[in-house]
């Protein structure tokens, strides 16, 4: 048994330290002004969405251009929006009513036009934007939307489950325990894999049929970087605060591990997307990162 | 009837119904965040007894926090909420990121976001406070998610109305960019990128120990876990969400104060009652529930979810009386009913013990001992000072110790010496029952014949000068110094009031093996030149007895540079002291040249230790042939001294020049001052004399006898010059607020100063000493008449009189 658990050793090793990762660019998005947060790229890299600490608006940045437009005013447009796969924005606002208690609204935003429209109508209770693979949609607790009757393929989270959509036909998987929820999914770039987070487990690697194919740890925000690779958080805290932040590289099957950043630089929100990897600081400074990986 | 009784009933019920429904089809969802857990790092561990360090049944906040939790998520359920939680456990693996919080309170669509915490001070273990703080994301009164500052107003509101807990000022809302503005407005993790109106809440302070104990009670977890609850539904605009109430307090002996050290504020200084029976009773004194209260301090009991009416509560213990009130309960409310009971006192008071044991034969005891009496019941003060006496009657204060059941008597100032006290209790005493004593109880003891510390030396005394470098206060006792409180006593003040600071590094205090007592303080700035300052020293420096100061010390004194250029001649400069010999009688001493100078580069050092056994210990240093200059009646040697304090008397020694005169040694004072001098003093022998040394002579008796053994001397630039002459040749140097009167006399010649006088000589017109006293005076009544010199030792200075004797 000892020598099995050595020779494990030996090879997790030998491939641990098979891979070299260089960064070759890592700068300032300068044509973004002021403090921006939680950015999303879109899976070509060209496009990237972003709003303000307190989620209220969202901004799109279009790295050919370096034109940003305003998407939407609304308070918590930033909050969670995607990219579909048909290249419309999907983003849910939020207002708070005279009973204070929160409604939310889903929007579609046509980037040829650049108008945005109401898909969902306002409800109170919980709803997020979904991103399929050829278009998109909205969850909620009373309701749902879909941009076409065929989106593709789509993977969200709700409560402790993890919902895997596939052409229309939906099925929910709980493949690890997590009281508190899962978060975070998102569907590989070639389709097969989704990573997802489940509290007190972490980063979870499951096939389309719910199987556990890997553990990455305790890391946050997972976001595919590739079919082989994903970038993620790593934050500590003292209870009240953050006391560090950086992003990681992480293979997908659990052997390898790269800082990309330190944990002082605190370094957070880490998105990925056509070889581009973007992040945000603690203080809202978006930064372009650009690596090389060595097999 | 029956029939109609029960559709009016089914009506009302779905009356009610139909509102409870129509507020459960959008009742909101609140997310609650029970703080952060796992008993680790980021977990805050108050230790408090019977717990040690890290052990997880005492208190953590993690732990409190999740009591909280859970009562307010089961609170909120019960009323309809929808609710989330982040944990549900207190491992490490619960504690969760507080970004993944944020993410799983956002990703639920909860309307309201509670992060449930307690409060530190974070400072020293005397500064504990108490009270309801609510956080929100932002600056004040500007919240990034709008509402966020109402939620928290509405919440702290509740908590403050908590009167099982003792607050210390009122509760306070605030917003997390300006509560830290150290961290840059990056604010509290779980409020950052929260969509949810939201706030942190800090209900109490876990590091003030009473409150410590209570939040380790799950009751008291509970009741502010409810309170979450009220503050929910105040904020959103609900009453009576649920149609029960709850009924809650804290038990406390009505008098008897807790033994610990910790901070107490308000009712906490009383004792909890640990292992009470509390039993809620309905007004017919049908029993409904029971609890009992835990051992850990905070006597904290709950009854929950009781119909709205009234009910009695009854408390019983077995060392205090049973009692009982009736309360009454609301629906969605807190019914708060705190006892305060009575002990059971079944015997009359007396006297168990008391202190100073004195009898007949024994050692007298020190003149401010405490009076110490040991009841056998915490007596009631009042009843208990009013019946205590002592006599002779003196000035005293009492205090009261161990909740009550010592008496300590404490005379303000001492006690007279060589006296017999006699302290009585009178049977009037009470206990806290209100039973009085039976009999009298008298002690008594003798006193020591000393009764405050005596004041042997000071530098600086009143309107001397001191050097203005490197000043240093001194004080010298009879006693030991305790200098535990030397800097609330001692206080150097500039011209303009403003305190000035010491060297705190420095200060030296005399101890055990010291042969006198003393306390030095170097001064942390040098004065200014010219300037007045005021001595300080406040009575209460006390020996290692308690022994004070018999009055306090306050006067002037001078700064002055004593290295200030002189027109004088300069007869030897001290740069070289080739030559110079040591001598004297059991004393080893040596002359070295050294770099503490005034002038040039070098000044003579003389360090000398005499025998303590020796009567007359001399250490003297002479030059190997008496210097050039010569002097004669009326000239003025004067010089610089750098002085120790060893309070030996300094000489000059000499010679006369082929046998005109004797060969006499001039006193040029004693060295009771620290730092440089400039001193001076006539020349009054007649004849032609040189300067052939210096020599240090101590003292055997009086004030410095035990001071000085050893000493460093060091003298720089000594002068000569032509004085003033009277006709029979002494000259007169007088100096200003010295006065001698009567003059003429025929008794008592009596000086006197604003300074202090060590002691007053008369002089014949020839130079010979006719009379010396240590005190103020010399009686002349023997002495024949005629013209006199009278020397007036002050402060270190000679003050010189021209005096008429007459019979």
């Amino acid at each position: 048994m000892k020598r099995i658990f050595f020779a494990l050793m030996v090879g997790w090793a030998l491939v641990a330290v098979a891979q070299r990762v260089t960064v070759t660019e890592q700068s300032r998005l300068l044509p973004v002004e002021g403090p921006a947060y939680y950015p999303v790229l879109s899976h070509d890299g060209e496009q990237l969405l972003f709003t303000s600490e307190s989620t209220q608006g969202l901004n799109l940045y279009d790295f050919g251009t370096r034109a940003v437009t305003r998407v939407s005013d609304e308070p918590g447009a930033g909050y969670g929006a995607v990219f579909g796969g048909d290249g419309s924005i999907y983003y849910v606002s939020q207002e708070r009513r005279e009973n204070k208690l929160i409604y939310r609204t889903g929007h579609r935003y046509d980037q040829a036009t650049g108008r945005s429209a109401v898909v969902l109508e306002a409800q109170h209770g919980p709803m997020q934007p979904v991103a399929a693979t050829r278009g998109g949609a909205m969850k909620s607790r009373a309701r749902n939307y879909s941009s076409a009757k065929a989106v593709g393929t789509a993977v969200y989270t709700q409560g402790s489950e993890v919902i895997i959509d596939i052409a229309g036909r939906e099925r929910r998987f709980s493949p690890v325990e997590s009281w508190a929820g899962y978060l975070w999914a998102s569907l590989s770039p070639d389709g097969q894999r989704v990573a997802f987070f489940a509290a007190e487990q972490g980063i979870i690697i499951i096939d389309l049929n719910g199987n556990v194919l890997a553990r990455l740890g305790n890391y946050e925000m997972p976001c595919w970087y590739d079919d082989n690779y994903l970038v993620a958080q790593n934050t500590t805290d003292d209870g009240r605060q953050f006391t560090s932040s950086q992003i990681l590289l992480l293979k997908a099957d659990g052997t390898y591990k790269h800082e990309l950043t330190r944990p002082t630089s605190m370094t957070m929100q880490p998105t990925a997307g056509g070889g581009k990897i973007v992040y945000t600081t603690i203080d809202g400074n978006l930064t372009l990162m650009k690596i090389n990986i060595q097999q | 009837m029956k029939r109609f009784y029960f559709f009016s009933l089914l009506l009302m019920a779905l009356v009610m119904g139909m509102g409870v429904k129509a507020a459960a089809q959008d009742m909101p969802h609140i997310y609650i965040n029970p703080g952060h857990g796992g008993h680790d790092s980021d977990d805050r561990n108050v230790v408090v007894p019977p717990f040690a360090s890290g052990d997880t049944a005492g208190f953590w906040e993690s732990n409190s926090n999740l009591w909280k939790g859970f009562a307010l998520q089961e609170v909120l359920r019960k009323k309809g909420y929808t609710t989330s939680i982040s944990r549900l456990a207190n491992q490490t693996s619960n504690d969760l990121a507080l970004s993944t919080i944020v993410a799983l309170c956002n990703q639920s669509g909860a309307d309201v976001f509670y992060s449930i915490h307690s409060n530190a001070t974070g400072a020293g273990e005397n500064y504990r406070i108490n009270f309801p703080l609510g956080l929100y994301r932002g600056p004040d009164n500007q919240p990034i998610v709008p509402e966020s500052d109402r939620l928290a107003l509405e919440l702290v509101k509740v908590l403050y109305q908590n009167q099982s807990t003792v607050w210390t000022s009122n509760y306070a809302t605030r917003g997390d960019w300006s509560f830290y503005p150290q961290w840059n407005n990056q604010g509290l993790g779980v409020l950052r990128g929260n969509n949810a109106i939201s706030m942190l809440d800090e209900g109490s302070f876990h590091d003030y120990i009473p409150e410590t104990y209570r939040l380790i009670n799950h009751d008291y977890d509970w009741v502010e876990g409810f309170n979450f609850s009220i503050g929910a539904d105040n904020f959103f605009g609900y009453s009576e969400t649920l149609p029960q109430g709850i009924i809650t307090g804290n038990l406390r002996d009505e008098r008897v104060m807790r033994t610990a050290t910790y901070v107490m504020h308000g009712a906490d200084a009383r004792q909890p009652i640990n292992g009470a029976t509390v039993r809620l009773l309905d007004l017919y004194d049908n029993e409904l529930a029971t609890t009992t209260t835990d051992q850990l301090q905070n006597g904290i009991y709950l009854f929950k979810y009781l119909d709205p009416g009234q009910y009695k509560v009854e408390v019983s213990e077995p060392e205090h009386f049973t009692q009982t009130k009736i309360v009454e309960v609301t629906a969605n409310a807190v019914t708060y009913c705190n006892f305060d009971l009575k002990k059971v006192r079944n015997t009359p008071p007396e006297v168990v013990s008391y202190s100073p044991v004195w009898n007949d034969g024994d050692d007298p005891v020190l003149c401010n001992t405490p009076v110490v009496i040991n009841f056998n019941w915490d007596m009631d003060i009042p009843s208990t000072e009013a019946a205590f006496e002592i006599s002779p009657a003196v000035e005293g204060s009492f205090t009261w110790e161990d909740t009550n059941y010592r008496l300590v008597f404490t005379p303000t100032d001492a006690y007279d010496v060589n006296t017999h006290y006699t302290v009585t209790v009178r049977a009037s005493a009470e206990h806290a029952g209100g039973t009085a004593m039976e009999h009298d109880f008298t002690m008594g003891f003798t006193t020591q014949e000393r009764n405050h510390m005596a004041v042997t030396a000071l530098f600086p005394r009143e309107d001397v000068a001191v050097h203005y470098k490197s000043p240093i206060i001194e004080l010298r006792t009879d006693a030991q110094v305790n200098g535990l409180n030397v800097y609330d006593n001692f206080h150097v003040y500039d011209k303009n009031g403003n305190e000035l600071g010491y060297n705190r590094r420095q200060l030296k205090c005399g101890n055990s093996t010291s042969p006198y007592g003393f306390v030095r303080l170097p001064m942390a700035n040098d004065f200014n030149v010219g300037e007045k300052y005021r001595l300080y020293v406040e009575r209460w420096v006390q020996d290692m007895d308690g022994i004070h100061l018999a009055e306090e010390i306050d006067h002037e004194f001078v700064a002055v540079d004593a290295g200030e250029a002189k027109a004088e001649q300069v007869i030897y400069d001290g740069e070289q002291v080739d030559g110079i010999t040591t001598g004297g009688s059991n004393v080893n001493a040596k002359v070295t040249a050294v770099t503490t100078h005034l002038f040039g580069s070098k000044a003579m050092q003389l360090a000398y230790e005499f025998d303590a056994e020796d009567d007359e210990p001399v250490a003297t240093a002479s030059f190997a042939e008496p210097l050039e200059q010569q002097f004669t009646a009326g000239d003025t040697i004067m010089l610089h001294i750098d002085g120790d304090m060893s309070c030996n008397e300094l000489l000059a020694c000499f010679e006369a020049v082929d046998g005109d005169g004797d060969d006499f040694d001039l006193s040029l004072g004693d060295i009771d001052y620290h730092g440089w001098r400039f001193v001076k003093c006539p020349v009054e022998n007649r004849g032609t004399f040189r300067l052939k040394g210096f020599a240090v002579k101590h003292h055997t008796q009086g004030y410095a006898k035990n001071m000085g053994l050893t000493g460093k001397l060091i003298l720089d630039d000594v002068l000569w010059s032509e004085g003033e002459i009277f006709e029979s040749g002494v000259s007169e140097t007088t100096l200003a607020g010295v006065t001698v009167q009567p003059n003429p006399s025929s008794d008592y010649i009596v000086a006197s100063a604003a300074g202090y006088i060590r002691g007053v000589e008369l002089y014949g017109m020839n130079g010979q000493l006719v009379a010396r006293n240590g005190a103020n005076y010399i009686n002349v009544t023997g002495i024949a008449a005629g013209t006199y010199v009278f020397k007036v030792y002050v402060n270190g200075l000679v003050s010189t009189h021209k005096v008429v004797v007459v019979h």
